[in-house]
């Protein structure tokens, strides 16, 4: 195994969950002929596919509503989930009277209130934002008060020892210290937001794939609903793969960006 | 694999032993309402049982879920929309009708009467709510067809069943598309105010509704079953109308948290008129004319994305050769 060998393995990486995604669909079609399930009840993967090809324009003009309130709700969930965890891990006071309150909040399930939003802030882009919100804001706030936490007080004693001000300790050692549990949180938050921002359409919304899922449901057109679905899956994992490449640039530095490295040792 | 473990289950549980009595699984459309009343007046003046049969009525999530239910045999009979029935079926599911209790469409559009909308002009410059792809939505376009209103003349907010009872509580909307002994009544529970239905019946709307389902295979194999099953649901459907009122609290004496007293009488009251067809031909319960039944896929081919090959078969889609004799209203 040369160092050229490794490199080509690693180009076809990506290759990989391809080769098991199509492994699944052979075996999703061969369990459909097999086991003779109708249509009524699992769709064939063809016609699946068939319905994804004829209804792409209209699956990504309907995508476009339920990725941005996604984004929307995935930017609240970091703008208040960081800000929270730095309080929760600064202060013992806050963190027992908030952490508590915060786990029992999130025991509620988001898809009981969802039909609440609605009637207080209407059927515009608001509902499906904060339900998306809802769903990413919590892994964001434990995976940050973590990494603010296992920050190692020799650092912190080092900065003091150094007459570094707050200022200066937060960002040069406690927040680049907590960046790759934050960015795990991000990671996680932003599979969850899409599906607040679906749950956000179905109770209530005039366009997005909730809206064409709920649409389908009702119409028995299941190969419609699957490729919602499917675009759906897409949309989770693109903007996955941004934030993965968005952490590889914030932090080049960290165990877990250097596989480059690890491998050609 | 599921599919056969269910069958299996079915099968034996339709297998138990010859003296006892049949247990049967009804699943109706809905979380129960007023509609429901007669299933459950059955059950508690053992109706059900002098026919043999240990009825056991679960509430559904929707006629759509409700006949998959009964496609997979998870339910022995299904109380669903029939024109959301054939659409699965038009698809491969192996369902029946084997009777049609509403034969005219209780299908509505429906605003707190204050508002004051009477009349399918009313509704311009309103705000509808509505649930896509539920089956008030997709005969809306008939509707407005039948009055000359346009998609234009009018705002559409969309939602699914509570977000659309709220918008028009909380005043989002104007009108929802519902059911008029259903969502008034629920609308009416809520707030205390009265509720005036646009019907879709009084416009041409043409459409049988709610009906019983079964499994096309049960038909086959088991057709004693149905018969009895039909023979004790007319029986119940005849002795409820006579006792609104009972039939109404035997659904809160299944359910406590049924609704309210007032308002299942007043759901049932509204029903009753929707067991016979719009030309007031019908003579028995269940028992739906060949035209109205045409006339329903004629509607549904049109407006309800039923496959046009329904026209040809419209007798594929029900039966009455298991309803009793000579039960008139």
């Amino acid at each position: 195994m040369g160092p050229s060998n490794d490199r080509l393995q690693q180009r076809l990486a990506w290759l990989r969950p391809l080769i098991l995604l199509v492994l699944l669909v052979v075996g999703w079609d061969l369990a459909i002929r097999l086991f003779r399930i109708p249509p009524y009840q699992i769709p064939a993967p063809a016609d699946v596919v068939a319905t994804l090809w004829e209804e792409w324009p209209m699956l990504l003009s309907q995508a476009a509503p339920t990725t941005l309130a996604t984004i929307e709700g995935f930017l609240l969930s970091a703008a208040f989930g960081i800000p929270v965890a730095m309080l929760i891990a600064g202060s013992r006071t806050v963190e027992s009277y908030l952490y508590p309150l915060l786990v029992f909040s999130q025991s509620i399930p988001k898809i009981a209130i969802a039909p609440l939003f609605v009637v207080w802030f209407g059927f515009g882009a608001l509902p499906k934002v904060l339900s998306a919100f809802l769903l990413g804001f919590f892994p964001v706030v434990v995976s940050a008060v973590q990494g603010f936490k296992s920050v190692e007080p020799d650092m912190l004693d080092l900065a003091r020892a150094m007459e570094a001000s707050r200022l200066q300790i937060f960002r040069m050692v406690s927040f680049p210290h907590a960046l790759p549990a934050i960015f795990s949180g991000l990671k996680v938050s932003i599979t969850l937001a899409v599906v607040g921002a679906v749950v956000g359409e179905f109770v209530g919304s005039n366009s997005g794939i909730g809206f064409v899922l709920q649409r389908s449901i009702g119409s028995f057109e299941l190969p419609t609903m699957f490729a919602a679905l499917v675009v759906l899956a897409m949309i989770g994992v693109t903007l996955f793969w941004i934030l993965d490449v968005i952490e590889r640039w914030a932090i080049p530095w960290h165990a877990s960006q250097r596989q480059d490295f690890i491998v050609a040792a | 694999m599921i599919r056969l473990l269910l069958a299996a289950a079915c099968a034996a549980l339709l297998a138990g032993p010859a003296a006892a009595a049949d247990k049967v699984v009804l699943m109706l459309n809905w979380y129960v309402y007023g509609e429901h009343a007669p299933f459950y007046y059955g059950k508690e003046k053992g109706i059900f049982a002098a026919e043999g049969i240990d009825l056991d009525i679960q509430e559904g999530r929707g006629s759509g879920v409700t006949t998959q239910a009964v496609a997979a045999k998870t339910a022995h009979f299904g109380y669903v929309d029939v024109p959301t029935m054939m659409r699965a079926a038009v698809k491969g599911a192996p369902v029946v009708a084997t009777g049609v209790l509403l034969q005219t469409t209780p299908m509505a559009a429906m605003g707190f009467v204050e508002k004051n909308i009477r009349k399918p002009e009313d509704i311009k410059g309103k705000i509808v709510a509505t649930t896509p792809g539920d089956s008030m939505s997709q005969m809306w376009p008939l509707f407005q067809k039948k009055t000359g209103l346009k998609e234009s003349d009018f705002k559409t907010v969309s939602g699914d069943a509570t977000t659309k009872l709220n918008a028009v509580i909380n005043g989002q909307a104007d009108v929802l598309l519902g059911y008029v002994m259903d969502q008034s009544m629920k609308i009416k529970d809520a707030t205390g105010k009265d509720v005036y239905p646009i019907k879709f019946s009084d416009y041409g709307v043409i459409l049988v509704s709610s009906g019983l389902i079964t499994p096309t295979d049960l038909v086959k194999s088991n057709p004693d079953l149905v018969r009895r099953m039909m023979a004790a649901s007319t029986k119940s459907v005849l002795a409820a109308v006579k006792d609104v009122k009972g039939a109404a609290q035997s659904i809160l004496n299944a359910n406590p948290k049924g609704g309210k007293i007032e308002t299942l009488t007043e759901g049932f009251e509204l029903t009753i008129p929707l067991y016979k067809d719009p030309t007031g031909q019908s003579k028995q319960p269940f028992l739906v004319s060949e035209q109205n039944m045409a006339d329903t896929v004629a509607m549904m081919v049109e407006y309800g994305g039923l496959d046009p090959v329904a026209k040809g078969n419209v007798k594929s889609f029900y039966t009455n050769d298991y309803l009793p004799k000579d039960m008139p209203f």
